[in-house]
Parts: C-alpha cells; sequence; structure tokens
C-alpha cells in the first residue's frame, strides 16, 4: 500500500499544473515537437531468403557455424546496414546481393555481400592470391570512377556478374566465360581472382538502363534501341543466331524500328515492350513462352507477341524461368507459361495469358483503387507491387524467398508483411531484397 | 563377382563455383554411404565433351549443353556403391528442372538447378554408359583393374577417407 501511494505521489510530481502560465508570446518561440519525419533520400530495405550464401548480409552466430544450421530467414527482416549508408539501388544475383549508396561519409558508392567465386562483388582478399570465396558482410566495390560527384543509376546481377550504370558510363565485373561482361572471351581465365572491371565504350547512345539473364546482359538506350551480348544458346541475346557475342551488339528482329522503354529477362527469355504497350520476346520458349511454328524451342531474333494483343496497353513486364508476366494500365496482372502462374492450387501450363484475380492485389469494396504498379520475377516465383505500397509475391518458396514465414510453395499472390512502403523488389535464385520508404 | 557397382558424377559448372551447394553434395554423398574412388576438379575440353554427349548430337540443345559444360570448371567424382547407378539418380532427381521444382522439391537438382541445361549434376544412367564415361573422363582408370585388385577393400571396408581430397584411399595394413 505504501509503496503504490509512493508510486502515484512521484506521477503526481511530474503532472502538477504550473503555479505561473507560460506568457503567450513566449510559447509561440518554444520549439514544437512532432515525429520524425524521416529524409527523402532514406530508404528502408528489408532481406529474406537464404542466409548460407551471406547474400543477405545478416551476421551469423558462432555455434551455428559449427554445427553448419545456418537457418534461411523466412520473413523480412530489416538490414542494418542500410541505417547507415543510404542505399538507392539493390540488385540480387544468385546467391549475392549488389547495393548502391549515396556516399556520404565515404567514397564508396557501391557495395557487394555473399558468394564470390567469380569475382562478381569485386576484388577481395584475406592476402596475395587467396581470394574470398563467401563474404558475409557488405564490402565496398573499386570502381574505376574520375570524378568524384559520379552516381550510380542503376544496377543489375546475373548469375555471376555484374552491371553498373553510372553517369560516367557503364562497368561491368565477374564471370565472362560467354562474354556477358561485353569484352573478349578470354579461354582459361580466372574469374576468382580477377580485379578487372570493364568500362563498356562501343555503344554510341546514352544507356538508360539495364538487365541481367542467368548469363546474358541487355541494355537499353534512350532512344529506345536494346543491345546485348552474353550467352546465345538459346537465343538469349535476340541477335540472329546462338552463338556466344562477347561486344553489345543492337538487337534487331521485329523491334529495330520501335521505341523499346523496358526490357526484362531473369533467365533465358527476355521480354520488351515498346511505348505503344506492345509485347515482343525472345530466347528460350520450351514453355510456350511464344507461339512458334513447328514447336520450335529456340528463338533468336526479337519476335511480336501476338497473343498479348487486346489485352488493354502493357505497362510492365517480367520474365522468369518459365513463366511470363505482363501489367497493363488498369492494373491486371496476366501470365503464361509453366508453373505456379498465380491463378489457381495447381501447377499450371498454360499458352494463353490468364489473368491473375485482382482481389489477390488488394482490390476490394475497402480499397477500390488498389492496382498493381510494378512486376517482378525470379527463377520460380514472382512478385508484385500495389500502388498503396504492398508487397505480394507467389511461386517456388525456394528458402524461403517469399517471406511467408514458412518454406511450402505458394500458388497464388498473397501479401507479404513488410513494415514499409514497398518502393522496388530484386528477386535472386534463393533470397529477395526489397528497397521500402518509411511510413512516416 | 562384383559386389559394387560405380558410376560418374559430375557437379557442372553452375554449382561447381558455389561453395555452399558443393558443401551440401559432399556432405551427401558421404551420407549416403557412397565411395569416393577417384575425384578430380577440371574445366572441361569440348573434344570430350563432344564424345561425352554424342548420343545427343542431333538435339537441338546440343550446343547449348556443349558451350555450357565447357564454360568453367566442374568437379567429377567416380562413385562406388552397391546399385550406385540408381541411387545417385534417385538422388538427383528428374533432369528438367523446371518440372523438378514442383514434383521433387527437394532433390539435388530440385534444390540447386537453375534452368532446364544448367541441372547442375550428372549420373550415367546404365553400366555400359558409366564405363563409357569414365574412360572419356577418366582415362588413366582401368575399371576391370580395379574390380580385381581394389574392390576387396572397398567391400570390406578397409579404406580411409581423406578430407582434403575428397577420396577414398585402401588403407594398407
Amino acid at each position: 500500500m505504501c509503496i503504490r501511494k509512493q508510486f502515484f505521489n512521484q506521477i503526481r510530481g511530474y503532472a502538477v499544473k504550473r503555479k505561473y502560465p507560460v506568457n503567450p508570446e513566449d510559447a509561440k518561440k518554444l520549439p514544437v515537437f512532432g515525429y520524425g519525419i524521416s529524409k527523402a533520400s532514406y530508404n528502408r530495405i528489408f532481406v529474406w531468403g537464404c542466409r548460407e550464401t551471406g547474400a543477405l548480409a545478416v551476421p551469423q552466430k558462432k555455434e551455428e557455424e559449427k554445427f553448419h544450421k545456418i537457418s534461411p530467414i523466412k520473413y523480412p527482416k530489416r538490414l542494418f546496414f542500410a541505417e547507415n549508408h543510404e542505399v538507392t539501388n539493390v540488385a540480387c544475383g544468385f546467391g549475392f546481393s549488389i547495393f548502391s549508396v549515396n556516399p556520404n561519409n565515404d567514397n564508396s558508392r557501391l557495395y557487394g555481400t555473399g558468394i564470390n567465386s567469380d569475382s562478381q562483388i569485386g576484388y577481395h582478399a584475406i592476402r596475395e592470391n587467396k581470394p574470398l570465396e563467401i563474404i558475409f558482410s557488405p564490402v565496398a566495390i573499386h570502381l574505376p570512377l574520375k570524378e568524384k560527384k559520379t552516381r550510380i543509376n542503376k544496377i543489375a546481377a546475373g548469375r555471376a556478374h555484374t552491371l553498373v550504370l553510372t553517369s560516367e558510363g557503364l562497368f561491368t565485373f565477374g564471370n565472362n566465360a560467354y562474354g556477358q561482361c561485353g569484352r573478349m572471351i578470354i579461354t582459361d581465365e580466372d574469374y576468382s581472382n580477377s580485379h578487372y572491371v570493364h568500362k563498356i565504350s562501343n555503344v554510341d547512345d546514352t544507356i538508360k538502363d539495364v538487365e541481367c539473364g542467368q548469363d546474358h546482359s541487355l541494355i537499353l538506350t534512350e532512344s529506345g534501341q536494346v543491345y546485348s551480348c552474353g550467352w546465345g544458346a538459346d537465343g538469349q541475346t535476340g541477335l540472329g543466331h546462338f552463338n556466344s557475342e562477347s561486344r553489345f551488339t543492337r538487337v534487331l528482329g521485329d523491334i529495330a524500328n520501335e521505341n523499346i522503354v523496358k526490357v526484362s529477362g531473369r533467365s533465358d527469355f527476355v521480354l520488351a515492350i515498346n511505348d505503344k504497350g506492345e509485347v515482343f520476346g525472345w530466347g528460350n520458349t520450351e514453355y510456350a513462352q511464344l507461339d512458334t511454328p513447328n514447336d520450335l524451342q529456340q528463338v533468336c531474333n526479337a519476335t511480336f507477341i501476338e497473343k498479348c494483343k487486346g489485352l488493354g496497353k502493357i505497362v510492365d513486364i517480367a520474365a522468369g524461368g518459365s513463366f511470363c508476366l505482363i501489367l497493363n494500365e488498369d492494373g491486371q496482372v496476366f501470365s503464361w507459361g509453366y508453373g505456379l502462374l498465380g491463378a489457381g492450387p495447381k501447377v499450371q501450363y498454360s499458352k494463353k495469358p490468364v489473368l491473375l484475380p485482382e482481389i489477390l492485389f488488394g482490390k476490394n469494396e475497402f480499397q477500390t483503387d488498389s492496382k498493381v504498379i510494378k512486376i517482378k520475377a525470379g527463377i520460380g516465383h514472382a512478385a508484385a507491387i500495389s500502388n498503396y505500397g504492398n508487397l505480394y509475391m507467389w511461386g517456388r518458396n525456394r528458402s524461403g524467398c517469399l517471406g511467408m514465414g514458412h518454406d511450402k510453395d505458394q500458388p497464388f499472390p498473397f501479401r507479404v508483411s513488410v513494415s514499409g512502403l514497398v518502393k522496388d523488389v530484386s528477386c535472386g535464385f534463393d533470397h529477395s531484397i526489397a528497397l521500402c520508404k518509411p511510413f512516416i | 563377382m562384383g559386389y559394387l557397382e560405380l558410376t560418374l558424377a559430375i557437379l557442372k559448372p553452375n554449382v561447381a563455383v558455389n561453395p555452399v551447394a558443393i558443401k551440401f553434395v559432399k556432405n551427401l554423398i558421404i551420407t549416403s554411404n557412397f565411395k569416393i574412388v577417384r575425384s578430380k576438379r577440371q574445366k572441361c575440353k569440348i573434344k570430350e565433351l563432344q564424345l561425352f554427349y554424342e548420343e545427343h548430337k542431333d538435339k537441338f540443345f546440343y550446343n547449348r549443353l556443349i558451350t555450357f559444360m565447357s564454360s568453367g570448371p566442374s568437379e567429377l567424382f567416380i562413385l562406388a556403391k552397391e546399385n550406385a547407378i540408381q541411387d545417385w539418380r534417385k538422388l538427383l532427381g528428374p533432369t528438367k528442372v523446371y518440372r523438378t521444382q514442383f514434383e521433387e522439391p527437394n532433390s539435388l537438382r530440385g534444390l540447386f538447378g537453375q534452368s532446364d541445361t544448367r541441372n547442375a549434376f550428372h549420373g550415367s544412367d546404365s553400366k555400359e554408359s558409366a564405363e563409357r564415361e569414365m574412360s572419356i573422363f577418366f582415362p588413366e582408370f582401368n575399371i576391370s583393374d580395379w574390380f580385381v585388385s581394389e574392390e576387396q577393400f572397398f567391400v570390406n571396408g578397409e579404406i580411409k577417407f581423406q578430407e582434403d581430397k575428397f577420396i577414398h584411399v585402401i588403407q594398407h595394413t
């Protein structure tokens, strides 16, 4: 009783009325306290998926290393690295991640973490000729930049190579076994010990966007031209032949006179859209990504996709391993190909585009204006972002890369609980990274 | 009469560069009671691969198979076990990765395969093809000699595992 009385007395001590009211003129000068509003340049990063490769940059405990029990992270986890650095772009490769940051204190603009077997996150060695195969926390990647003001605009990561688009030009590094770095193929080159960062100089136009397939690279220029290089055994370079190409060469075919605004290709099939909203594709079509005569399974020329006609103006595209996704102006998502397409409980094989129910993307009585604004694809899974900043994912749940909290496959789009407004997401082989804005 | 069967196992270039996958697979080989007779890491030559994939010569994926397999170093093992060929193929799962990842998600290809070509592993499909494939990649390895002079040690368990070289060697007493 006595203690309770004391406690209330203490509280009362804080809550006493002012004996002398504040002069209203002085009160105006007093600072007003409010919630801290985050900086416009601040991005919150969430990571989830396979942790063993180091691609999540989540530190591990010592006992986990000892017993080989590095469990995956099945829920989105906030990345501490992004609280110290202003991350502007993220890219997931196959077992590694690349972050570009605003240079504040140090000069590094690019960081990488994860598997480094082909120097895809730069050269890092404990001593000479002992390169590190796996890196568990983000390390600075050195780029041979001339000026201090140079900014990184876009980054993309493939199976084992990285493309970095800066205001100075395009830089490539990592595996070049098929010429995917846009430089000459050297037989028996040792990629694990490579310091070399290549600067692309043979593209005259200004580069707007970069995209990496598994073993090929695509770039998009301001005037709507597409250039590609790398592995062409499935025709994924779209250059009219099935050989590897080691120089960025312009893709012609049906897109020769079109103004292309976006290209996408996570694996061996590439989708492209022009400013009118028409869809083109090339590459591996073993799962009916393209309708070909005589069941031809490799297409090496850019081809107009007839079956996307009449689905409205297409504004976004995503090509996964064995399926394709398109998004039209009204926010409707269509998918076709093989896999968990998102429309039903079973693994599907559909040659025609299937409409995914809009209600699964949060369009209901309470949010009638909710619509999808961005789509992304991984090898067997896909993601969609709505205008409310919600993230929806579905497909193969490799190492918990869907962020659902379990490791079962997800047959239809389901919201991922991320505490932030999702602006961008990057899907790797077995991990995902979301770039979010805080709520306030 | 031989008790053991030999098979050729290959870790293709896309997993042979992934240290996490290599660790997992090597662990699985040991825990599934396979004995490693020979093991090496090398970049396959195009001539070897043309012999190796002779049966697929007219298929549409022949070119991409060869260019993929010659793109980087692979890990090659000769594994010995009773019924080795079947057991190793069972661990791998079906060839087509995009289907396997849903049908048998916990097989090795379902876990580490990245596309139908980059299906991560190879296993011989019969005794004859195992012999043919071993003679291509391990020309110095004489199969009939091995069955005559070394098999008994493997059957009786008079062998020692060398972890650094990832191979079982005969323990002479």
